[in-house]
């Protein structure tokens, strides 16, 4: 009776399209729940967080075990964080249930509120256990001593310390001043009124220096150019210039434009060489020194320390740079601006982090390695990480590492040391260091610098320190810098000898 | 109503098949509610387990039942039933009870004391049905009826609805309340059915071309888009987008498999398109579901919160998912998802069964379009087939809409996960629809309706 055709082919049809209709389903909630679940996790807006942010968060501890961050009791069903040691701020960071949070507590916050492995397939087992979050500690490398000892050399000046194991990267110390007290930001009773008088506060101590401060080198940064002439070939450690004594009497015209050397206590008649030059400071050498190198070399090599670009880090970082980036000559206006460079002048502009990185390859015979904070997380299941250094490149040869090295010792404990960076020297300990008195505007006091390391042979430190507006850099940071490196190496160091 | 009568022809017949499926399904249920205690209470239990033996034991029930009925019914669709009611019931009384609370007299009912009631009372009609119903050509004899009855619910629910959630959609008479669209669905596939299968022949024949589209007589055709049209105007007026969709989709499906023909479905499309972007156009509940598909979080707190909530629930899933018991149903005592219970449902199974829950949901239902098209396939007649057929894609379909909706592969309409989502009309209804599956299978039992093969001539001669 059916002139139709038979119903059993148009079923096996839609059929099909229905298994493909449930496939795209299938496959939809695959892309979900694998691919997609961990991003979906971690975004601050899914309730999982706002679950995890109530429950106890993993600690913070230096490198002895000494509690830096944990959990103030629940007042009725609020829990808020508490910091012991507020010179760890620039560190640790807060969190504040008011205004989110800040450093390591951003940075691991996945770690600490122990949301991080509910990702996809994540942790199988955990499907197992109790708690679904396993919340972790995070061990630093910073000496909770060492740290408060630079905050209070800093004093109430504004400034910045970075302190670092050369071989490791580790971090021993990392101080902004002035700093805050990120308990008073944690506790929702005090946070806004705190925050307030924060912002009000000249001194922004709510900027990390150590990281993002930009500053105005001066003559720390002639170890960059050093690297730079002796790695191009321009220089070569005996490599002087013929006009240089006159000029460093009455200037170097160029174009001009008159480039000094700081007054000398003593004159030197002869030709200085590298080691010399950078051991008096002489910025009419480096000048000589940078123009021969040339501004495409002189970035090339900076750029290997990573100036240039923000370094990576666990906590935010600024990107230190040579010049403004827009003139014709690489970015360099011209031969003066480059000139004028080459001793920490003109447009350069470094980040305490980026001078201790310059510091640290030197330290460490020309290789950079990351600058780490967390040396391991451990999670309260008893699952650790350990943070292993990472040899990031090598940025010059050991034979010219060695040379700016002996330089920097010179620097230390020659014969001119006591006007530069003698007062840097540990008793009894070969030192190597290099001040740095930064020129800024005229009616500015200068910026005061030192970066150095000890022993000098067998590295087991290195420090970078600036105290804004606070005259030449022997005069303040060339002595807290001893003094820091005096108190790890005698003190504060596992292996101290005091 | 006329049934056939049962004749005591009580021949019982084993279904070892059913029986080895039902207790997969009672060790799963058992499973999945020990997790769910052992979860709340963090340690092992079973929490009082009432409901689930309860559930167990009434499936066991209507297995006994169709045992004694001596009726040769498929043997896997129960067990379906089984699971999805199951796992209805385990979420139900998982997610938080006063979602949903009703006073009965002095007795307060909540969510999952509710849905239990309301899966036990659907298990009873789908046994009724099953057993009861010998032959359906009653239903086909009555399809203007049907037709008028169809739209007699929905004007009823024009003039005496509530609004809720941006759709008419429920009725309360007295204490009772209903949401009649859920029921109008199997009207109307019913009716489709019997008017597809009367002019299957006629329909399936060119006999008319615009352009290069060869259209059936426009006598035929009139009749049944003029239904379409008035139901479909009457579901937008009522702003229920899925059950208009799922309409659509379901009346193409069955013109296809009576007609084979492909160009009804390309009409059909443009036809959807269309209208579509008309309605996209027009309508400014229907622009800001698209909108909010489109980019949920232009306003993740506003209109986008409920679908980026479902994205969450499923990514907090993963694979295996937290375990029942285990996820986030509240955040701050409100409902991480609106109506988690029930246009949600699937995004809550994601997260505390993980996508192996969510697939394992799936499946169940391609299971019952596998069976729902094989009981089509072998009907007697044409009427049953198409019924079948039909019934079948309004389940299925309907959850194929939703799931893919809570995963944002489509534009939220609201219609429920079948059997799995809280509400009695939808737990009724499938419940229903499941029933007559039941009995079309029996093909010992429902006899070939000889199709009208008189006035099919009649027509095409008139």
């Amino acid at each position: 009776m059916n002139s139709a055709p038979g119903i059993g082919s148009g079923l096996l049809r839609v059929g099909l399209v229905v298994c493909i209709a449930y496939a795209l389903i299938f496959a939809g909630a695959g892309w979900l729940q694998v691919v997609e679940a961990g991003p979906l996790s971690a975004d601050p807006r899914n309730p999982l967080q706002l679950v995890a942010a109530r429950a106890p968060r993993g600690r913070i501890l230096d490198v002895r075990g000494v509690v830096v961050a944990d959990n103030a009791r629940a007042v009725d069903g609020v829990r808020h964080r508490r910091y012991a040691h507020p010179a760890m701020a620039p560190i640790t960071g807060y969190v504040s249930t008011i205004f989110g949070t800040a450093g390591l507590e951003r940075t691991y916050d996945r770690q600490l509120t122990g949301v991080a492995r509910l990702g996809a397939g994540g942790d199988l087992l955990r499907k197992f256990r109790s708690r679904a979050s396993d919340p972790a500690d995070l061990h630093l490398s910073v000496d909770v001593r060492l740290q408060e000892l630079a905050a209070r050399l800093l004093g109430d000046q504004r400034g910045a310390v970075v302190a670092i194991e050369p071989s490791s990267g580790r971090i021993l110390a990392l101080v902004s001043t002035p700093g805050y007290d990120p308990q008073q930001l944690a506790d929702p009773a005090t946070a806004a009124a705190y925050l307030a008088t924060l912002g009000d506060d000249s001194g922004a101590p709510l900027l990390d220096r150590a990281t993002q401060g930009r500053y105005v080198p001066g003559s720390v940064f002639k170890l960059v150019t050093g690297t730079a002439g002796l790695e191009s070939g321009a220089i070569r450690s005996d490599t002087t210039f013929a006009d240089q004594p006159v000029e460093s009497r009455r200037g170097f015209r160029l174009e001009g434009f008159r480039i000094q050397d700081a007054p000398r206590s003593v004159q030197l008649d002869q030709p200085l060489d590298l080691t010399e030059a950078l051991e008096v400071s002489s910025n009419v050498w480096f000048a000589h020194a940078g123009l021969a190198t040339g501004a495409g070399a002189l970035l090339e090599v900076a750029s290997r320390f990573g100036i240039g670009s923000a370094i990576a880090f666990d906590l935010p970082t600024a990107s230190s740079q040579l010049n403004g980036g827009d003139g014709p000559l690489h970015g360099f206006a011209d031969r003066v601006e480059l000139a004028n460079a080459s001793y920490g002048q003109a447009e350069v502009l470094t980040t305490p982090l980026q001078m201790a990185l310059v510091t640290t390859a030197i330290a460490n015979g020309g290789v950079l390695v990351r600058p780490t904070l967390v040396d391991r997380i451990v999670s309260r299941d008893g699952d650790e990480s350990r943070t292993s250094p990472t040899r990031i490149g090598r940025v010059m040869s050991a034979t010219h590492a060695a040379t700016l090295r002996d330089a920097m010792v010179q620097a230390v404990q020659g014969r001119y040391a006591a006007d530069y960076a003698g007062g840097a020297r540990v008793p009894g300990v070969r030192t190597a260091g290099k001040s740095g008195t930064a020129q800024l505007a005229p009616g500015q006091a200068p910026h005061s610098w030192f970066v150095g390391f000890a022993p000098a042979d067998a590295p087991r430190i290195a420090v970078v320190v600036i105290v804004e507006n606070a005259g030449s850099g022997s005069s303040r940071a060339v002595p807290l810098g001893g003094r820091l490196m005096n108190a790890w190496l005698k003190r504060f160091a596992p292996d101290s000898a005091p | 109503m006329r049934l056939a009568r049962p004749r005591l022809r009580m021949r019982p017949r084993t279904r070892d098949r059913e029986l080895r499926l039902l207790t997969v399904v009672a060790l799963a249920m058992g499973a999945g509610w020990v997790s769910l205690s052992s979860t709340r209470s963090g340690g092992l239990s079973i929490g009082d387990p009432v409901p689930v033996v309860c559930w167990l034991l009434a499936m066991l029930g209507v297995h006994v039942a169709f045992v004694i009925s001596g009726r040769d019914l498929d043997q896997v669709l129960l067990p379906v039933v089984g699971i999805l009611g199951g796992i209805s019931l385990l979420f139900m009384e998982r997610l938080p009870q006063g979602l949903v609370v009703q006073r009965f007299g002095d007795r307060t009912l909540m969510l999952g004391d509710l849905q239990l009631l309301w899966l036990l009372l659907g298990l009873g009609l789908l046994g009724i049905t099953a057993i009861s119903v010998r032959s359906v050509r009653w239903l086909r004899e009555y399809r203007y009826t049907w037709a008028a009855l169809g739209i007699g619910l929905l004007a009823a629910v024009f003039l005496l609805g509530d609004e809720v959630n941006g759709a008419r959609l429920s009725v309360h008479i007295g204490p009772f309340s209903g949401q009649p669209s859920e029921l109008l669905k199997v009207i109307l596939v019913v009716f489709l059915a019997a008017y597809l299968a009367d002019n299957r022949p006629m329909l399936a024949r060119s006999s008319m071309r615009v352009g290069i589209i060869r259209l059936p007589p426009l006598a035929y055709l009139l009749p049944m888009l003029a239904m379409w049209g008035v139901a479909l105007a009457l579901v937008i007026i009522q702003k229920d987008l899925g059950a208009a969709l799922l309409l659509f989709s379901v009346f193409l499906a069955l013109l296809y498999i009576a007609t084979r023909r492909g160009s009804y479905v390309v009409v059909g499309l443009v036809l959807f398109v269309v209208g579509a972007a008309v309605l996209y156009g027009v309508l400014g509940h229907v622009r800001a579901r698209v909108d909010i598909w489109l980019d949920p979080w232009a306003d993740p707190l506003g209109a986008g919160y409920q679908v980026i909530r479902a994205l969450y629930a499923f990514g907090r899933g993963g694979i295996l998912g937290t375990g029942l018991g285990a996820g986030l149903p509240t955040v701050d005592g409100v409902a991480a998802i609106p109506l988690i219970h029930t246009d949600f449902v699937f995004a809550a199974v994601g997260e505390e069964l993980g996508l192996l829950g969510a697939l394992a949901v799936g499946t169940c239902y391609l299971i019952l379009a596998e069976r729902g098209l094989r009981i089509a396939a072998r009907a007697p007649d044409d009427f049953q087939a198409l019924l079948a057929a039909g019934l079948t894609l309004v389940v299925v379909l309907q959850a194929a809409l939703i799931m893919a909706a809570n995963l944002r592969l489509v534009p939220l309409t609201g219609v429920t996960l079948p059997l799995i989502s809280y509400g009695g009309s939808s737990i009724l209804t499938n419940a229903l629809v499941v029933g007559l599956l039941l009995a079309l299978s029996d093909r010992t039992a429902v006899r070939g309706v000889p199709a009208p093969t008189a006035r099919i001539a009649r027509s095409a001669v008139a």
